[in-house]
């Protein structure tokens, strides 16, 4: 089909479309008085059944804990998938001598030195959110990305050795695995005690104190030691990528 | 009307990023305008579930009882989030593992499979 | 093994396994990686039985978290809801997953070890698929499944070919998984809750007003898409053409109809009684779907040479036989469904694997280029040439059992015609595979008309050739037609199938089941009709389809009126034009069947 005919389609089904959706979402609630009981009933309950101030990570972490165990299992498959699509083809790896990438870019001293300030306020500032899901908006997640996104203020300083150095780490494997599979583990040893999967099985402690809310806590640390070994690898992956097609291009 | 404005947004992105996919010349631009698409649906949960007058649900200053918004569609959404960026990252690796092995990112030149 | 542990770990176990796998990619060879992977996947087959004789006579609701439901049915946790029909789909996954992982066993290209842990999450995420019991969950299982499924389907990279399969297959899903989310933000503005049960018992029986025909609409649209019915299918071809051989036993066999499964859950246990006064309408508006995807399936079916598309479009034909099955809105109907996707999965499953002997064996695929190649491959002939009556739905195997109960189930509700709509898709699909088979294994007539899609991916996707076929990929392939043999012979099959779909059309019982704790009501057999008429008429369609193949064959040498079949091999062009490969038009096909199947609803179903 051509780009015309291709259009002209899309603008039929588009006059379709959108008074479908007008027509549908008339009947919409107004915005701003949300009706339901779910909603309600967690606010109601969950300070007082999770001693757990922030709602929206008891839910993720407790209440709805199996979704996002797929959620992180998605995350996971993706970077496999990333990691086979990138993989060495055959004969490329064998005795080659290796590209290099340059050992540090020609940056102004401005975005160096801030950079270098950044970088390590960023793993306090990530470690802090990871840490304090189950009070603070935040969590493992928003923790995790944080942290992941330290080696790439590090490149932007101007040193890439580092960044290399940080993101061929072999930890970074054992923390993406390591975490994904520890919040099945997590769910599984719930079970253990005669409960169902991912029961929060550890001492709920004191609302407002740091290690409270029992598996909340240790699954939003986990989650947030997977987003970062994965994002690590994926940029690991991106490298070698990179490091690959400049072979070629020397060739 | 304009309680329903943010549903009506969430339509007009969603069928923008629709007709950005189809008249895309580039896969790297297709694979932007289905975040974009994504993005629709993120405005459409969250107006769901706003309540005029409610603070976040975070209870660690507030007394359980104060009206809150729904924490459930913002958990749908952080879900959401992750499940995008994802296929994002999968569909973008697929586009640089094209571009090395044909040469191309129109969608119009690599047309192999086809009939 | 209780099966309040089987049921969880069905899924945790294979994630786990897969996560094991790939933190120690680097340091274990390929055969323990393999064998890791059988071993969990055989593990997973035995849970998987566990669970289906658990819930064999009544559904078990598992609580995750230990959060049952409050007092006034207010569910706050997610719910596993097992019953016979979900336990029976995850038993199929989880063999078809195996035979898969048989096949690839040490002679499949090397992946460095990330194949098999891809491979088990996406078994783990169609199990859970099966079991579960609520909207959101139902939404980041069919999500995992995708993920996997797209890294799967561009395994081989060193072709531009298998990236745009992926990539094409990618669009056209995401697309469809964000339509189901906007629909499920819908109805939990509507009714407050994501659990099938809440969600179903407050809407009640309240005429559906716009915001749920929405709903309903975006929702069954994008399952439909993953179920690739027309015109949502466009993907299926190009993502089959693509992928390795264990991979599209999988796409065909199980997941293309786990997205039917998806559409009739929901229907059941959410719409049906919102929708109960315009039942209906919405049977003939779900049949004509139905008949609209079997027949551009097999015609274009007929038209392909591409072993592998063919075989597709195979897929999609009878996915709208499946889709005939769930929209005739009856409990006999669904249980048909489900045998026929039984049978229809594991025979489907061991003619892809056949299809991938013959790529091992030649390193070619096209149907014209392989003519009289497969000469002296008796076995592999034999498994052709069963598979393809099998499709035809003929009397050992069980796809004649499902349609006969979904022709039966079509008669009561008067609409008996979609028989012959049968009677077209297994006619075309079986008489294609019987085409291939007579010019590939046994060489007769000319070779087949050259087309441009028969060309595509012929790199092979094993590592070396060999003068025999390794017993690894020829006994799973055996094994799979043979359990297509085998479903038909289980005793009481049909009776209890109904009774199975019995319960779970019964969305109020189903409610106070999950919400207030109440026993399970145990299925009812229902009496099983005689079979004769069915017997009948696929004998027909087998011997119209044993025609076709040797029409087509043997045209030269037949009478020139015969010429007919020359045009049927050549396909429509303007069909064959709208298959583009673009993932543009695709896109645009899906937006236009939404408005009109949402055009539809609207008018009839308001």
């Amino acid at each position: 089909m051509s780009s015309r005919q291709r259009t002209t389609l899309f603008l039929i089904a588009v006059a379709g479309l959108a008074p479908l959706f007008a027509w549908g979402f008339r009947n919409l609630p107004p915005m701003g008085d949300y009706r339901g009981p779910y909603g309600y009933a967690v606010t109601q309950v969950a300070v007082y059944e999770r001693h757990a101030t922030d709602v929206v990570n008891a839910i993720n972490y407790d209440y709805r804990g199996f979704d996002t165990l797929g959620e992180e299992f998605i995350l996971f498959a993706s970077i496999l998938g990333v990691l086979l699509l990138f993989r060495p083809s055959g004969d490329d790896h064998k005795g080659k001598k290796q590209a290099q990438v340059e050992d540090a870019l020609p940056v102004s001293d401005t975005l160096r030195v801030g950079m270098q300030a950044m970088a390590g306020t960023m793993v306090i500032f990530g470690l802090y959110i990871a840490a304090h899901g189950q009070l603070t908006p935040g969590g493992g997640f928003q923790g995790g990305v944080i942290l992941a996104t330290v080696p790439l203020v590090v490149y932007l300083s101007g040193d890439v050795k580092t960044f290399e150095a940080i993101v061929s780490n072999p930890l970074t494997k054992l923390a993406e695995c390591g975490g994904a599979g520890g919040y099945a583990i997590i769910g599984a040893l719930a079970m253990l005690g005669g409960a169902h999967f991912l029961t929060n099985f550890l001492p709920l402690g004191q609302t407002g104190d740091l290690f409270s809310s029992g598996t909340i806590a240790v699954i939003s640390v986990t989650v947030g030691v997977e987003v970062t070994g994965g994002f690590l690898v994926l940029m690991r992956s991106y490298l070698r990528e990179i490091i690959e097609e400049r072979l070629q291009g020397e060739e | 009307m304009l309680n329903y404005l943010a549903y009506a947004v969430a339509a007009w992105v969603f069928l923008w990023g629709l007709y950005g996919i189809v008249t895309s010349k580039n896969l790297v631009h297709q694979v932007v305008c289905l975040a974009i698409l994504q993005t629709s649906t993120y405005v459409l949960l969250l107006a769901i579930g706003f309540k005029i007058g409610g603070t976040a649900p975070i209870f660690a200053d507030i007394p359980v009882g104060t009206p809150v918004v729904d924490p459930l569609v913002q958990a749908l959404m952080l879900t959401d989030v992750v499940v995008e960026a994802t296929v994002a990252a999968l569909l973008l690796s697929m586009v640089v593992k094209a571009n090395e092995v044909a040469g191309t990112v129109d969608p119009e030149e690599l047309r192999i499979l086809m009939g | 093994m209780s099966l309040t542990t089987a049921i969880p770990f069905c899924v945790a176990l294979p994630l786990i396994i897969a996560a094991l796998l790939a933190l120690v990619s680097r340091w274990i060879g390929r055969r323990v990686c393999d064998s890791l992977a059988i071993a969990a996947a055989a593990c997973n087959v035995l849970l998987a039985l566990v669970i289906l004789r658990g819930v064999w006579s009544h559904p078990l609701i598992y609580w995750f978290g230990n959060w049952w439901p409050r007092p006034g049915g207010v569910a706050l946790g997610i719910c596993f809801n097992v019953d016979a029909v979900g336990a029976a789909l995850a038993v199929l996954t989880a063999t078809l997953t195996l035979a898969g992982l048989i096949y690839s066993w040490k002679i499949f290209e090397d992946t460095e070890n990330h194949f098999q842990p891809l491979m088990l999450i996406f078994m783990a995420a169609m199990c859970g698929f099966s079991y579960t019991g609520d909207l959101f969950n139902l939404f980041v299982f069919f999500e995992l499944m995708s993920v996997s499924a797209f890294a799967l389907c561009g395994l081989k990279t060193l072709e531009p070919a298998p990236l745009q399969g992926a990539f094409n297959f990618a669009i056209v899903n995401t697309v469809g998984a964000f339509m189901i989310v906007m629909g499920i933000g819908l109805l939990y503005a509507r009714t407050g809750a994501l659990n099938f049960a809440q969600v179903g018992r407050s809407l009640g029986r309240t005429p559906a007003d716009a915001l749920v025909l929405l709903a309903f609409l975006l929702i069954a649209v994008g399952y439909m898409t993953k179920a690739a019915i027309v015109p949502f299918h466009f993907w299926l071809a190009d993502a089959h053409a693509v992928a390795p051989s264990p991979v599209c036993v999988l796409f065909s066999g199980v997941m293309v109809e786990l997205g039917l499964y998806a559409v009739a859950r929901i229907y059941w246990t959410i719409f049906s009684g919102t929708l109960a006064a315009h039942e209906g309408q919405l049977r003939e508006i779900l049949l004509m779907l139905a008949t609209l995807c079997a027949v551009v399936g097999g015609l274009m079916c007929y038209a392909e040479h591409h072993l592998k598309r063919l075989l597709a479009f195979s897929t999609i034909s009878h996915a709208g036989l499946m889709l005939a099955g769930i929209g005739l809105l009856t409990p006999k109907a669904l249980g048909g469904f489900l045998i026929y996707v039984l049978s229809h999965g594991t025979i489907k499953g061991g003619l892809f694997l056949s299809a991938g002997i013959l790529l091992h064996r030649h390193q070619k695929i096209g149907e014209d280029h392989l003519h009289g190649c497969g000469r002296g491959m008796w076995w592999t002939a034999a498994l052709f040439v069963i598979g393809a009556f099998g499709l035809a739905g003929i009397l050992p195997f069980g796809t004649l059992l499902g349609e006969s109960m979904i022709s039966e189930a079509a008669k009561s509700v008067q609409q008996s015609w979609i028989a012959y709509a049968f009677v077209f898709a297994e006619v075309f699909t079986a008489g294609a595979v019987l085409r291939a088979t007579f010019r590939i294994f046994f060489g007769w007539g000319e070779p087949a008309p050259t087309d441009k899609s028969s060309r595509v991916e012929e790199k092979p996707e094993t590592e070396e050739t060999r003068q025999r076929t390794p017993a690894a990929m020829f006994l799973p392939t055996a094994a799979l037609i043979l359990l297509g043999i085998a479903i038909g012979a289980v005793p009481q099959l049909r009776g209890t199938a109904e009774g199975a779909a019995g319960v779970f059309v019964d969305s109020s019982h189903y409610a106070q089941m999950v919400l207030d704790n109440a026993a399970p009501a145990p299925p009812r057999k229902a009496p099983e009709e005689p079979l004769t008429s069915s017997i009948v008429r696929s004998s027909v369609a087998g011997a119209l389809a044993l025609a076709l193949a040797l029409g087509s064959v043997f045209r030269k040498k037949l009478a020139p009126a015969l010429n007919f079949t020359r045009s049927l091999e050549l396909g429509n062009s303007a069909l064959r034009a709208a298959h583009s490969g673009h993932p543009g038009d695709y896109v645009a096909w899906q937006s236009l069947g939404m408005a009109a199947i949402g055009g539809l609803f609207a008018w009839l179903l308001h």
